[in-house]
């Protein structure tokens, strides 16, 4: 049956056709306006259309349809991406997949979940909570972030110290290639099966490999006991050394998270403040959980170390009220920074842990020099550094002051061993910072991997990878003209 | 054709905003250090029941705001696909309690909604009854009496029994008939029946004096709340006043964009209100709106700093009670209740232990938990008149989260209790809906006449 749109492109008619409804593509300027970018806003582009397929099988059939018309497209789910993995740079087709938003099914005994990839990440957890189980992978963003987000991206969070990223909780996935096959990987969830690992090479994949329709997650059961543990430090380089100090005494705790003075400036000014001390350097915020048995002699360690190090004020979570709220003030410390700034740009370096007081007094120079502030929120446990640089986009210049100093940033990660993202993913943000940890040639080898998949490099095109260097190129095209 | 990496356009260039493109050219614009504030995070987005419904990010809080912000930047038109998201929206401040920068999703919305307005006047049948209901209706006392006693002639005199039957309902759009069967039965409103009282003394000893801001809608079809409010104050010490000028709060005129006359109600009601030193209120959206005034006079700072001042003596009815204390009644009610949290109680006041605690101090009173009780049940001022479609599938979302096994369904506002009433018959359901004060007010005559009875 036709559907009734006003519209003289035949490429619209035809998506409109797919999805059978006039309310489920959208393709007046006026509605793609909100499509023009995700959770990173510096590069802004206007979509071609963002089309709500409801199953497996109108995706492929979209997919298919755009791979047969040269058309580019991406996939997205809440565009709640840092890094503008879902920013239309080509003019894309956006398929959407939040109307893919059920949970197929949970299967207790074998622990694990089946998921669409529209379904929110926290809405796992709350799901099976009652019956004392959670998914572990814990982005700040997992109030509204998608499960198929998280593949993408390999979403980390506040957690992943002691449970892994979110590659170490996908056990299948459903995936639609960019030809328009529908593929099953790792169905059963049977560990290390044999043959190359496909589902770690699709997860954090950026969405440059296939789309993601169908997810079976790990789920876990709740640990028996959990505790937070607060403590002020007048000292980064105390701060950083208590950081140290636990992780070589032995305690594995299940987040170890850091905010300095800016980041407590902003928190404490927005929608969740804890009362933080403001003239303090750094807060650390430490969990530990699992067995009830040896939590308060992990607990009484903790507090020992920190005391150790000149803490000012170091204190267990009278009650899960004021842990609940401790988190909320922690969790919510990216968005907080509007309190305190009308732009941001987060960045997402990883260190080794003992570079940390060196890192954050060169990240202190890049922002005299910048004249913009930088907050730095910290999975310190596993060195994954988000600088915050703080700009207002309505200053002419201070957009691409707020990008070099974000830059200058990842160089200074990169610098000292590390790399240039933990958990936030590449996109177009970092694809130049690539060149930081990656020669012309090792990005050239991957980009052979991806044209494996995406042969035409339909599928969100100009992501993940910077344009190889000019006699690289050459070079290459030179053997392709060889091998003819 | 495959896209190749060095055919790709050159990295875009960033972003910027000149002010002098906007596209906004009527006075009160929306303020840009609101969306200032928003650094597009995207914490909003479950939060808003509109999104949840539709999936489509110009029908989210942070999709509006950038929507907003596009016409400031000269990218949009104020046009009708504009105003499509920026009317679609509940207005029920979810996403202000989500939001982690404290953006005010909900102003930037009601001065989008007047740039709308002003560009677009109203026309035809739907100009027509707005400025009926608006203008002609809610702010003159004396006509909605009139209306007042006409529905209750309606409803006593056997015509609405008629018109049930004839069928006559058949010819009205569905929604209309839904709200027609859930119509409240209109008593006599409190402003009438104290009309030549000064002061509505306090039942023994005067603790407190307060002003009551009838509502409306309000006084004419929830008498009996009005009637029950009176109660628990001068039972709890409380000299009431009904000051006469008062008029109404002009929320669902702001939600229309029809800031003007919801200006000319906010001077009439800081004038009425002077003398008082707290104003209470027992409707949320009321309430919500009496709270912002000072929003509306962003031009005339001589108003401005009289409405910070007025706005800082209102006070919702659970509260105030809350703070100043109360009798806990001593009869049992035996009844299972839920609570459902208005929006404009929830998030719009941040009030909702207060009516809980009050409604747990009445014995025999049993709380179920309901899932998701502060998200909007769809009534949203006259939005479900507005936007039926929408407001029934966020009110279908809303009665899936009511327990099955309760009495009664509580809450603190006139426009929800309308909305759960329809829902509740729509779904087949039994519960009576009821406002917080009205449980409280039973309790206490229970309480009298078991002592009257001893």
């Amino acid at each position: 049956m036709a559907v009734k749109i006003k519209t003289n492109d035949k490429h619209i008619q035809a998506l409109a056709e797919i999805v059978g409804s006039p309310r489920l593509i959208l393709f007046h300027q006026e509605d793609l306006i909100a499509y023009d970018c995700d959770g990173f806003t510096l590069h802004k582009h206007l979509p071609k259309a963002v089309v709500f397929p409801k199953d497996t099988q109108e995706v492929s059939r979209l997919v298919r349809y755009c791979s047969d018309n040269d058309l580019p497209f991406l996939a997205r789910g809440a565009g709640t991406g840092l890094s503008g993995g879902a920013i239309p740079v080509n003019g894309e087709v956006i398929i959407s997949l939040v109307k893919m938003k059920r949970l197929l099914s949970v299967d207790f005994e074998n622990r694990r979940a089946v998921v669409e990839p529209g379904y929110v990440n926290l809405k796992l957890t709350n799901s099976i909570s009652d019956k004392g189980y959670y998914y572990a992978p814990d982005p700040s963003s997992q109030y509204c972030c998608t499960i198929g987000g998280n593949v993408a991206e390999n979403a980390g969070g506040a957690h992943c110290l002691k449970y892994g990223v979110t590659t170490n909780h996908i056990l299948g996935l459903e995936v639609v290639l960019p030809n328009g096959d529908i593929i099953d990987i790792g169905q059963n969830g049977i560990q290390d099966a044999p043959g190359y690992d496909l589902l770690g090479l699709l997860t954090g994949s950026e969405g440059t490999l296939g789309i993601v329709t169908k997810i079976t997650v790990r789920i876990l059961k709740n640990p028996e006991a959990k505790q937070t543990v607060l403590a002020y430090f007048d000292k980064v380089i105390d701060g950083s050394q208590a950081v140290s100090d636990i992780i070589s005494a032995g305690i594995v705790p299940a987040a170890l998270e850091m905010m300095d003075k800016t980041a407590i400036e902003g928190v404490e000014a927005a929608a969740f403040p804890v009362g933080h001390p403001k003239d303090i350097e750094a807060v650390l915020l430490i969990e530990v959980d699992g067995i009830s048995a040896g939590i308060e002699e992990q607990i009484n360690q903790i507090l020992e170390v920190c005391k150790n190090r000149n803490v000012r004020e170091v204190r267990a979570a009278r009650d899960e009220q004021e842990r609940g709220r401790w988190w909320a003030n922690r969790k919510t410390g990216f968005g907080a920074m509007g309190a305190i700034s009308a732009d941001y740009l987060v960045q997402d370096g990883v260190i080794p842990r003992s570079k940390l007081p060196e890192v954050l007094s060169r990240i202190n120079k890049i922002s005299e020099e910048s004249g913009l502030r930088i907050a730095n929120i910290f999975h310190a446990g596993d060195g994954n550094l988000h600088p915050l640089v703080l700009f207002d986009a309505r200053i002419p210049g201070q957009s691409e002051k707020a990008l070099a100093a974000g830059s200058a940033c990842l160089q200074v990660c990169a610098d000292v061993g590390g790399t240039i993202t933990g958990e936030h993913g590449v996109g177009i943000e970092k694809k130049e910072e690539m060149r930081f940890v990656f020669n012309d040639e090792e990005i050239i080898a991957q980009t052979n991997v991806r044209d494996v998949f995406n042969t035409k490099n339909l599928l969100n095109a100009g992501k993940l990878f910077p344009s190889p260097g000019r006699c690289v190129e050459i070079k290459k095209e030179m053997k392709a003209a060889a091998a003819q | 054709m495959s896209v190749r990496e060095v055919d790709l356009k050159a990295d875009p260039s960033c972003a910027t905003t000149t002010n002098s493109l906007s596209n906004y050219l009527w006075k009160d614009a929306p303020d840009e250090n609101k969306w200032a504030d928003c650094v597009h995070c995207g914490m909003c987005l479950e939060s808003c029941p509109t999104y949840e419904i539709t999936g489509q990010e110009q029908h989210s809080p942070r999709g509006r705001v950038h929507l907003i912000k596009s016409v400031a930047e000269g990218k949009l038109k104020v046009n009708e696909q504009f105003m499509d998201p920026v009317f679609a929206c509940l207005d029920c401040r979810a996403c202000t309690t989500a939001c982690p920068a404290d953006v005010d999703v909900g102003g930037l919305i009601e001065e989008a909604r007047g740039q709308v307005r002003q560009a677009m006047p109203l026309t035809g049948i739907k100009g027509t009854v707005s400025k009926f209901f608006l203008q002609g209706l809610f702010p003159h006392q004396d006509r909605l009496n009139t209306l007042g006693s006409l529905l209750r002639f309606y409803q006593k005199s056997g015509i609405q029994k008629a018109v049930r039957k004839t069928g006559l309902l058949n010819v009205m759009p569905q929604h209309l008939v839904d709200m027609e069967s859930i119509m409240p039965e209109v008593g006599q409103p409190v402003r009438k029946k104290y009309k030549n009282a000064e002061v509505i003394k306090a039942k023994g000893e005067t603790k407190n004096e307060v002003a009551f801001m009838t509502g409306c809608v309000m006084d004419v079809m929830f008498s009996d709340i009005n009637d029950a409010t009176i109660n628990v104050l001068t039972r709890n010490g409380n000299d009431v006043t009904i000051p006469k000028n008062q008029t109404c709060c002009g929320a669902l005129h702001v939600h229309a964009g029809d800031r003007d006359t919801g200006r000319k109600l906010a001077k009439q009601n800081i004038e009425a209100f002077k003398d008082a030193d707290t104003i209470v209120v027992n409707a949320a959206g009321c309430g919500c709106m009496m709270k912002e005034y000072a929003e509306l006079f962003r031009d005339e700072p001589e108003w401005h700093d009289k409405a910070e001042e007025f706005s800082a003596k209102v006070e919702d009815i659970s509260k105030y009670l809350h703070e100043t204390g109360y009798d806990k009644p001593k009869a049992e009610l035996n009844t299972r209740i839920t609570y459902h949290d208005a929006c404009h109680l929830a998030h719009g006041q941040g009030v909702r232990q207060q009516p809980r605690d009050i409604l747990l101090d009445i014995p025999g009173v049993e709380m179920v938990h309901m899932p998701n009780a502060d998200r909007c049940c769809g009534s949203a001022g006259i939005y479900n008149i507005t936007n039926p479609e929408m407001a029934g599938e966020v009110l279908e979302n809303k009665m899936q989260n009511v327990p099955q096994d309760v009495e009664m369904i509580s809450m603190g506002n006139p426009g929800c209790m309308l909305q759960m009433a329809m829902g509740v018959k729509k779904y087949g359901r039994n519960q009576k809906v009821v406002h917080t004060v009205q449980l409280l007010d039973w309790a206490y005559q229970k309480e009298d006449k078991e002592k009257g009875g001893n």
